[in-house]
C-alpha cells in the first residue's frame, strides 16, 4: 500500500494523509506525509508508526476539520507573527547605524537584546501559537468548507508572509524615528537634562516591546485570562527587568545603571512619546484588518462573523 | 453510542454501589477547561460600532494631549547661536584648521544675543555640536569604568586604546578617547553691567555623579601626550566633583547632541541683549562639525521640540476622520460580511488582491522615501567626514584640540588590526 501512496503523492503533488491500525499498514503510514494511527484492537505498531494516534476511527473528522484547521492557523499565524517581531526589533538597531556610521554600535544595552525573544517576547507567541482560536470546534464541524483554507494555503501565502515583513518594517520605522523626534535633542524634563544614548534607547525598546505584544493582541481572536497575563505580563516583565537590572552595580549594568528609575520615569516626554509611538505603528494593521474584515471579507472572517454569537 | 475506549472491559458494572472510592472505568482523560481549550473567553468581533467608537476615543484622547503638548513646546523660549564659523579672525577663514591648531591666536570671541521673549529662571546653557559621532562603536567602548569608579583600578586601561597609557607606560585617568576629547569652549555671560553667573553644580546625572565616578579617584597623565584632544582637568579635584566630563561622558546618541553646560539663575526680559564671552578652544574643523550655544527654558515637558504635540494632533485628527469616513462608509456601504457565508473557494478575489496591492505598494513606497531620505543625509555626512580630512604631519608639536584626524585616520587606527586589539 506504501508503492499507492507514493504514487499518489508523487503523481499529483499533494499532501497525502494515510489512516490505519494495523501492523500491515506501517509502510503507508510511514510513506504518507500525515500518518495517523489507530490505537486499539490490531495492537500499537499503527500508533509506533504515526504521526498523530486517535482512538477510533472516527475522530479522525475532528482531527482534521478542528484541530487541523486550529492548528494551520495557529502556525502560520505563528511564523508571521514571528518574523514581524524580530523584523520591528532588528530593524530598528538597523536604523540606528546609520546614524552611527554603520560601526555596529548597538543601540540598546546589550542584555537588553539578549532578552527580547527569551523575556520579552516569547510566551504571547507560545499563547498564539497553542491557544488562539478563530471559530470553535462545533462551527468547525458544521462548516467543513473552513478546511479548504489549509489547502489553499490561504493563511501562509506569500503575500501574508511579505505583509507581515512589511508591516515590520513600517513598525520599526515609525518606532525609531518617532522616538527619536520626540525624545532628541532638547531637554526631556524639567530640570534640564538632555536625553542621550541610553535614555533613546530604552524609549525605543519600550516602544518594540508595547508595539509587538499589542499587535499580537490586536491579532488574536481569542482571549483567556492566559492570552491576557502572558501579553501584559510580558509588558511587565520587561519594565520589572529594566528596573532590576538597573539597580545592579555599574559593572554589570553598564548604561542602564538606574537609567529607568531616574531618568525616564519621572519624564512625562517618555510615557508621552510612547503612547503616541505605539498607536501610531498600530494603526495601519489596525486599518488594513478593519477593511479585511469588514469590506473584503474572506471566507473564514464571513464564517467568523457568521458564528461570533453561538460559539 | 459507546464513547469509551477499550479498557471497559474491566466490568464497569454494579461498582457504583459499592462506595469507596470512584474508579475511572475509562482511558478517557480527565476533563478541564484548560485542556479541552474551554476556558472562558472572549472573542471580539470587529464590528463598525467597535470600530468607530476606538477611532473616536483615540482621537478624542489625542487631540488635548497634542495641544497641551504644543503649547508646553511654544512656551518654552529657545536662543540659538552658531559661532564656529563667526568667530574665526577673517584673516583665517580660508584655513580654519590652522588657527584652531594655533595656541598663539587668542581664541575669544565675543557674541552677542537677542532674548526674543521673557525668559524665566532657570535658563539653562547647552552646547550643541553637530556631526559629531559619539555613538561610534569605537569611540563609545574606548573607556574603562572600573578605573573610573575606584582609585585602586587606576592601572586597568583595557580597552582604551589608543590614550591608555603615557610613553613611559604609566596609565592614564581618565583613559579612553572619549574623555581625551573632552569639549573645551567656555562661556561667560553678561548683560550690561551684569555678570551672569553660570551655576555648574549638578548639571550631571545624580546616579553617574554619585556611583560612576568615584569620590577619590583623580586624574593622572591627562592630555599629556602630544596630541591634546580637548579639555585638561584639574589634578586635585576627584572626578565625581568634574561635572563636566561626567556629562560629556554620557555619550550622545546621535551625531547632532545637545550637553548641558550650566543654569543661569537670572529672569531675562525681551529685547535684553546677552553678551557672550566665549573661547572658541575646541577643534570640529577638522571633521565639518558645527558648534552652538543655546540658551533655552524648560517646562514640565522640557525642551522646545514641536514634533510630539504636531504627531498628537496628526495623529488625532487622523483617528477622527477614520472614525467619520467608517461612519458614512457604513450607511453608503453596509459591510457585506454579515450574514450568511457565501462560498469562496481558492485565493483572493480579484478586489482584494488590488486592496492588498495598492496597501503595500503605499507602503512600500513610505518606506522608500524614507530610507533614500536617510541615507542621503548619512551618505552626504560620509562622504564629507572623510574627504575633509586633512593631512597631519606628526612634527606639528603641542597643536591645540587637533582631534579631527584621530577617528578617522586608518593610520592610526592601525592598532585596531593589532591581535590584541579588537
Amino acid at each position: 500500500m506504501e508503492a499507492v501512496t507514493r504514487l499518489v503523492k508523487i503523481r499529483t503533488s499533494k499532501t497525502t494523509l494515510a489512516i490505519g491500525d494495523g501492523a500491515n499498514d506501517v509502510g503507508m503510514l510511514q510513506e504518507a506525509d500525515i500518518g495517523v494511527g489507530i490505537s486499539g484492537a490490531e495492537g500499537m505498531q499503527a500508533v509506533m508508526a504515526s504521526d498523530f494516534a486517535i482512538a477510533q476511527f472516527r475522530f479522525l473528522e475532528r482531527l482534521l476539520l478542528v484541530h487541523g484547521h486550529w492548528c494551520y492557523r495557529r502556525i502560520a499565524a505563528m511564523i508571521c507573527y514571528f518574523f514581524f517581531k524580530n523584523i520591528t526589533f532588528g530593524f530598528t538597531l538597523f536604523w540606528f547605524e546609520a546614524h552611527a556610521m554603520f560601526s555596529a554600535q548597538p543601540a540598546y544595552n546589550d542584555w537588553f537584546i539578549s532578552f527580547y525573544s527569551v523575556a520579552f517576547t516569547s510566551l504571547p507567541v507560545i499563547a498564539l501559537g497553542v491557544f488562539d482560536k478563530d471559530v470553535s470546534s462545533r462551527v468547525c464541524l458544521e462548516v467543513p468548507s473552513l478546511h479548504q483554507d489549509g489547502v489553499n494555503n490561504v493563511f501562509f501565502s506569500w503575500s501574508r508572509i511579505l505583509s507581515w515583513m512589511l508591516n515590520g518594517m513600517c513598525c520599526s520605522i515609525i518606532i525609531y524615528f518617532g522616538s527619536l523626534n520626540a525624545i532628541l535633542v532638547q531637554a526631556v524634563r524639567q530640570d534640564g537634562r538632555v536625553a542621550g544614548f541610553d535614555i533613546l534607547g530604552v524609549t525605543m525598546y519600550s516602544c518594540v516591546v508595547w508595539t509587538v505584544n499589542c499587535q499580537l493582541a490586536l491579532y488574536i481572536s481569542y482571549f483567556t485570562w492566559i492570552q491576557h497575563f502572558v501579553i501584559w505580563g510580558s509588558i511587565l516583565i520587561w519594565y520589572t527587568f529594566l528596573v532590576i537590572y538597573g539597580l545592579f552595580s555599574p559593572a554589570i549594568s553598564a548604561t542602564a545603571y538606574h537609567v529607568f528609575v531616574e531618568a525616564c520615569a519621572p519624564s512625562p516626554l517618555y510615557w508621552l512619546s510612547t503612547l503616541m509611538i505605539v498607536v501610531t505603528a498600530l494603526i495601519p494593521f489596525f486599518v488594513y484588518k478593519i477593511s479585511r474584515t469588514l469590506y473584503y471579507p474572506q471566507y473564514h472572517d464571513q464564517v467568523q462573523r457568521a458564528n461570533s454569537k453561538n460559539w | 453510542m459507546n464513547s469509551h475506549a477499550a479498557g471497559t472491559s474491566n466490568g464497569g458494572s454494579g461498582d457504583a454501589a459499592a462506595g469507596g472510592a470512584a474508579r475511572r472505568n475509562t482511558r478517557m482523560p480527565k476533563y478541564s477547561k484548560f485542556t479541552q481549550q474551554e476556558l472562558p473567553a472572549c472573542k471580539p468581533i470587529l464590528t463598525p460600532k467597535w470600530v468607530v467608537s476606538v477611532f473616536f476615543i483615540v482621537g478624542v484622547i489625542f487631540v488635548p494631549i497634542g495641544v497641551v503638548s504644543l503649547l508646553a513646546a511654544r512656551d518654552v523660549v529657545e536662543i540659538i547661536d552658531r559661532y564656529d564659523e563667526a568667530c574665526v579672525p577673517s584673516n583665517m577663514t580660508e584655513n580654519k584648521l590652522a588657527y584652531i591648531q594655533n595656541e598663539t591666536i587668542s581664541k575669544e570671541c565675543i557674541r552677542n544675543l537677542t532674548v526674543t521673549k521673557d525668559m524665566k529662571q532657570p535658563i539653562f546653557v547647552y552646547y550643541e555640536l553637530d556631526n559629531f559621532y559619539q555613538n561610534h562603536r569605537r569611540y563609545v567602548k574606548s573607556r574603562n569604568d572600573a578605573q573610573l569608579r575606584d582609585a585602586s583600578k587606576a592601572n586597568q586601561t583595557s580597552a582604551c586604546e589608543p590614550e591608555k597609557t603615557t610613553a613611559n607606560g604609566q596609565p592614564i585617568v581618565p583613559c579612553g578617547l572619549i574623555a581625551w576629547s573632552l569639549f573645551n569652549d567656555t562661556y561667560n555671560f553678561t548683560r550690561g553691567n551684569e555678570n551672569l553667573t553660570v551655576d555648574k553644580k549638578d548639571i550631571s546625572w545624580k546616579s553617574d555623579r554619585e556611583h560612576k565616578f568615584g569620590k577619590d579617584v583623580y586624574p593622572s597623565n591627562f592630555q599629556n601626550g602630544a596630541l591634546k584632544g580637548g579639555a585638561t582637568l584639574n589634578p586635585k579635584i576627584p572626578l565625581s566633583e568634574q561635572e563636566d566630563l561626567i556629562v560629556w561622558m554620557r555619550t550622545a546618541a546621535l551625531p547632532t547632541f545637545r550637553k548641558l553646560y550650566g543654569r543661569i539663575y537670572f529672569d531675562l526680559k525681551e529685547n535684553d541683549t546677552i553678551t557672550v564671552r566665549l573661547n572658541n578652544n575646541y577643534n570640529t574643523y577638522s571633521f565639518g562639525g558645527k558648534k552652538r550655544l543655546v540658551l533655552s527654558t524648560a517646562t514640565w515637558l522640557g525642551g522646545k521640540n514641536d514634533f510630539l504635540g504636531f504627531a498628537y494632533l496628526i495623529v488625532g485628527g487622523l483617528c477622527i476622520f477614520l472614525a467619520f469616513a467608517f461612519t458614512l462608509l457604513y450607511f453608503v456601504k453596509p459591510s457585506t460580511s454579515i450574514g450568511a457565508p457565501s462560498i469562496n473557494f481558492g485565493g483572493l478575489e480579484p478586489d482584494n488582491q488590488l486592496f492588498c496591492f495598492t496597501t503595500l505598494l503605499t507602503l512600500v513606497l513610505h518606506t522608500a522615501i524614507l530610507l533614500i531620505v536617510d541615507f542621503s543625509v548619512l551618505a552626504k555626512a560620509s562622504v564629507y567626514h572623510y574627504f575633509s580630512l586633512t593631512p597631519y604631519t606628526s612634527g606639528n608639536a603641542n597643536p591645540i584640540c587637533g582631534f579631527g584626524r584621530k577617528l578617522g585616520d586608518h593610520n592610526y587606527l592601525s592598532w585596531n588590526r593589532h591581535p590584541a586589539g579588537r
